[in-house]
């Protein structure tokens, strides 16, 4: 079974150890039964022990876990182990055997990160394996449970009641104040918490005007506020700016300064490298290593991810742009939202769109797309001029959008991939009647199952259930099967790992080698610099530059996103 | 589980088994306890009563699968049979009749995809307001009288049997169900429904005209809305105002015990006609007990509620039944 590439970034917050070393134990931990072989477990163990006794206050983190699965290879048996071990890897102390439930088993084949973190946070149980808490194994069997424990999870979305104001918001669940809240004092208790993580939030404001960063960080104070002691950040600066991003992780590392185990996910290894103490790989649903940062290097993490030797993922491939335009665009704008953008594109060219979140670059995918269609200006395609004002359109001209939203935009997640591949080109598989032909649907889902190297054990699984690399996979299928000349991506890489990234720049690339044109939304420079021939650069819905690869460096790409040269920018 | 034959892989999924064995169990029991159930003429008998609201809840699966709902069916079938005995009084002719009446479905259906689709309006508002306003009209129409001495073959349509013991209705019944299975689980139309009513923007980023095929459906709706009013009218033999009152309810109670999702999306036709079956044959072997129509009725109710629990709780696992995926991992 090829690999898919799960990757866990963690550290944990050493005075947790005191904690534990209070409570007679040393470590959070979760021995594994049967895939003991995987863990070295003498070392880290010594590590572990080593950390519980005395660096209570200073800054030396831990990482967390390890999981490992069996994963069969067809769907039959609901096996599975799971085991992780925070802190210390540990021989198997005891075993404790659950059944993973159906569902639970599908997100194991594709994923160990989601069953992880389910599995932490109560709503699976593991097969195998225990975990513990505080050297005590604990079934955590639901949320309550998990919360009890001191357990919980952030995801990239946070959730957040759009009409309360931000204290209200961080005691939402709160039943000690009991049912007549003393607003004054949960006012204070909210500020305490807020300031602790170090931002700035006003604790009357309403949620629904905070940034996406100021949500992140109620939830983390509502967290705070249920006294956790693990918490696992799940690809938490995935939809952030860059400047949200550095305040996010400012505030994991201040919490981790104050005793708070955080285990971070993230598939930006900028961001491990700045915050991590210690790292873990986990690749195909198994550990594949925990190191101390130091011993790591971006090389070396990468090359664990994905499992082989990728030297080359940051580097430019050699072009393959012709001299043929499939796409002109002139004075393009739409009232309001865009204006004056004009390019070139040219067949077998790969041109990367940049800029900040908010400088309209979607925007101006989504009218040459149809969807929000422009309001000046003027589109020729393959030297015809065109005006597209439905997406039925673009699509009959072989224009395709690979949009950022897979879950929204992008895919029915509860049908079939088989259905999701067909559904841009479904006039393909009808017959004059208007009658599916389900076999040919069938076979071109399994040729591209093949092609993409879409981890399923069924074309007929709800897309769904597959983790987020292979999800953007089946979309890409979707829209390769339009044979489209022109292919939009907008943010074609975000939120999944190092390996299915490379896959899909390796079939961004193959397709313009064979003759595509490729416009790339990315807001990931590393991704714009490998990837683009040339970049076109925008400000606030208008184009601010278009520049070769050979001369575009990320500060360069900066100074014209943000329209100041020499603004520092993290991430 | 998981079926070979001459269709390619034909899939009875958990919720269908799990009505499948509910309707043997009742018919078991029915028969059981009265001997006249089994004769044929009892069994003809009991999907005729309802044979109207079955074959609009045939359309209102794809409504109701397509995420959207259409409340103002029963006040069309209504519409429909007071338009038609209006008609009749004023001196048209029944079978000229018969085609105006259905145009008014199609028109009803229109005004109903008009405010849905090009005004965007959400259809539970829009079809409520219709459900009001076509009753109106019926009411208008026919005012406190009741119309009946319609021509002999139009009532023979409803009344006798076509093919045998077999009526008109059920015969028009069995034709739709075929060509609506079909559209839905085998034609790229039905795909469409699905795809749209899982989730419209996909759908819209396909390239997929959801506005139309939206339009199609309430038009669809309206048109066999009116259809099953003339079924209704021809089987009664007269007309009143309120001719076909509330049964909107039923025929959406139907489709909901059938397993589809009142939030679009999921269900398939089988399920309906499985839960058709398991309705009549509930009621009717209630009413050979001598059980009343009220406690009928609170069956019915308790089984619905069944229906929307069984999700969420372990007989459906024991089933095997999916709760929808709305949200799904990552």
């Amino acid at each position: 079974m090829r690999k898919v590439v799960i990757s866990l970034f963690a550290f944990l917050a050493s005075t947790s150890f005191a904690v534990a070393a209070d409570t007679g134990c040393d470590a959070f931990k979760w021995p594994v039964a049967r895939e003991q072989a995987l863990f070295p477990a003498a070392p880290a163990a010594q590590s572990g022990a080593a950390l519980a006794v005395g660096q209570a206050v200073d800054f030396s983190l831990e990482a967390v876990d390890t999981v490992s699965f069996e994963v069969p290879p067809e769907r039959a048996p609901a096996a599975g182990t799971f085991g992780a071990t925070a802190n210390v890897t540990v021989p198997p102390q005891g075993e404790l055997q659950l059944s993973l439930s159906d569902e639970a088993w599908i997100d194991v084949v594709q994923d160990g990160k989601s069953t992880m973190i389910k599995i932490m946070t109560g709503i699976h149980q593991p097969t195998s394996g225990v975990l513990e808490i505080g050297g005590r194994p604990a079934l955590v069997n639901g949320p309550q449970a998990a919360r009890a424990a001191g357990l919980a999870a952030m995801y990239q979305e946070p959730m957040v009641f759009p009409d309360l104001d931000v204290a209200e918001n961080i005691f939402i669940s709160s039943t000690r104040e009991g049912w007549l809240q003393n607003r004054g004092k949960l006012r204070r208790k909210a500020r305490e918490l807020i300031e602790r993580i170090g931002m700035h939030v006003d604790v009357d404001r309403v949620a629904s005007g905070l940034t996406l960063a100021e949500q992140q960080a109620v939830e983390i104070a509502r967290s705070l506020s249920q006294d956790v002691r693990v918490l696992i950040m799940d690809e938490p600066t995935a939809s952030l700016s860059a400047h949200e991003a550095a305040q996010l992780r400012a505030v994991a590392a201040n919490l981790a300064r104050q005793g708070v185990a955080v285990v971070y996910i993230s598939h930006r290894l900028e961001e491990v490298f700045e915050i991590a103490h210690r790292v873990t790989v986990i690749r195909d649903g198994r550990h594949i290593s925990t190191r101390p940062i130091a011993e790591v290097t971006s090389q070396s993490m990468i090359a664990e991810m994905v499992g082989r030797d990728v030297s080359n993922y940051f580097e430019k491939a050699p072009s393959h742009a012709t001299s043929e335009v499939v796409l002109s665009v002139r004075d393009f704008g739409r009232e309001g939202v865009f204006e004056d953008i004009s390019f070139d594109l040219r067949r077998g060219e790969i041109m990367c769109m940049a800029g900040l979140i908010g400088a309209r670059r979607t925007d101006v995918g989504l009218a040459i797309f149809g969807i929000a269609p422009a309001t000046s200006g003027t589109m020729t395609y393959k030297g015809a001029p065109i005006s597209v004002t439905k997406a039925a359109q673009a699509i009959d001209l072989g224009i395709a959008y690979v949009s950022e939203d897979r879950r929204k935009l992008g895919l029915a997640m509860s049908m079939s991939i088989r259905s999701n591949i067909s559904l841009a080109t479904l006039a393909q598989y009808l017959s004059p009647a208007g009658m599916l032909d389900r076999k040919r649907e069938r076979e071109t889902a399994e040729a591209y199952r093949k092609r993409l190297n879409i981890r399923t054990p069924d074309v007929e699984l709800a897309v769904g259930l597959l983790s987020g690399g292979n999800q953007q996979k089946v979309m890409l299928a979707k829209w390769l099967n339009l044979r489209p000349d022109l292919l939009i991506f907008d943010e074609p890489t975000r939120g999944i790992d190092v390996g299915a990234k490379a896959e899909v720049h390796d079939l961004i690339r193959e397709f313009v080698a064979k003759g595509g044109a490729a416009l790339v939304i990315s807001s990931d420079l590393p991704e714009v610099l490998a990837l683009g021939d040339r970049i076109l650069v925008m400000r606030e819905g208008r184009q601010m530059a278009i520049v070769d690869n050979a001369g575009a460096t990320q500060h360069g790409i900066i100074a014209l996103a943000t329209g100041q040269s020499g603004m520092r920018m993290a991430g | 589980m998981s079926i070979r034959n001459g269709f390619g892989r034909f899939r009875i999924q958990g919720w269908e088994l799990f009505l499948l064995t509910a309707l043997v169990v009742i018919m078991a029991t029915n028969s059981a306890l009265s001997p006249d159930y089994l004769r044929v003429s009892n069994q003809i008998n009991l999907l005729q009563l309802s044979i109207e609201k079955v074959i609009v809840a045939l359309v209102m699966t794809f409504v109701i699968i397509n995420g959207e709902i259409d409340l103002s069916v029963g006040s069309m079938m209504g519409l429909a049979a007071c338009s038609f005995g209006w008609l009749f009084q004023s001196g048209v002719p029944a079978s000229l009749a018969i085609v105006i009446v259905l145009f008014i479905g199609v028109a009803g259906g229109a005004f109903n995809a008009l405010f849905v689709t090009r005004f965007g309006l959400p259809s539970l508002v829009v079809t409520l307001a219709t459900l009001i306003g076509y009753r109106g009209l019926a009411r208008v129409l026919v005012e406190d009288r009741g119309i009946s001495g319609f021509p002999e073959w139009f009532n023979a349509l409803g009344q006798q049997g076509l093919v045998g013991p077999v009526p008109f209705a059920l015969i028009a019944f069995a034709i739709l169900f075929a060509i609506s299975w079909v559209i839905l689980h085998r034609t790229g139309f039905g795909r469409k429904t699905y795809v749209i009513g899982t989730n419209r923007s996909v759908a819209d980023f396909a390239g997929i005209d959801t506005a139309r095929h939206k339009a199609m459906l309430f038009i669809a709706s309206g048109t066999i809305s009116a259809f099953a009013g003339l079924l209704y009218t021809a089987r009664v033999g007269a007309v009143r105002g309120d001719i076909a009152f509330g049964f909107e309810l039923d025929i959406i109670t139907i489709v909901l015990l059938g397993g589809v999702s009142i939030f679009g999306g999921a269900g398939t036709l089988v399920g309906t006609l499985l839960s058709i079956l398991i309705v009549l044959n509930l009621r009717n072997g209630m009413a050979l007990m001598n059980i009343t129509g009220h406690i009928q009725t609170g069956v019915i109710g308790v089984l619905l509620i069944a229906s929307v629990l069984a999700p969420r709780i372990d007989i459906a696992r024991l089933f095997g039944r999916r709760a929808p995926l709305k949200e799904d991992v990552s």
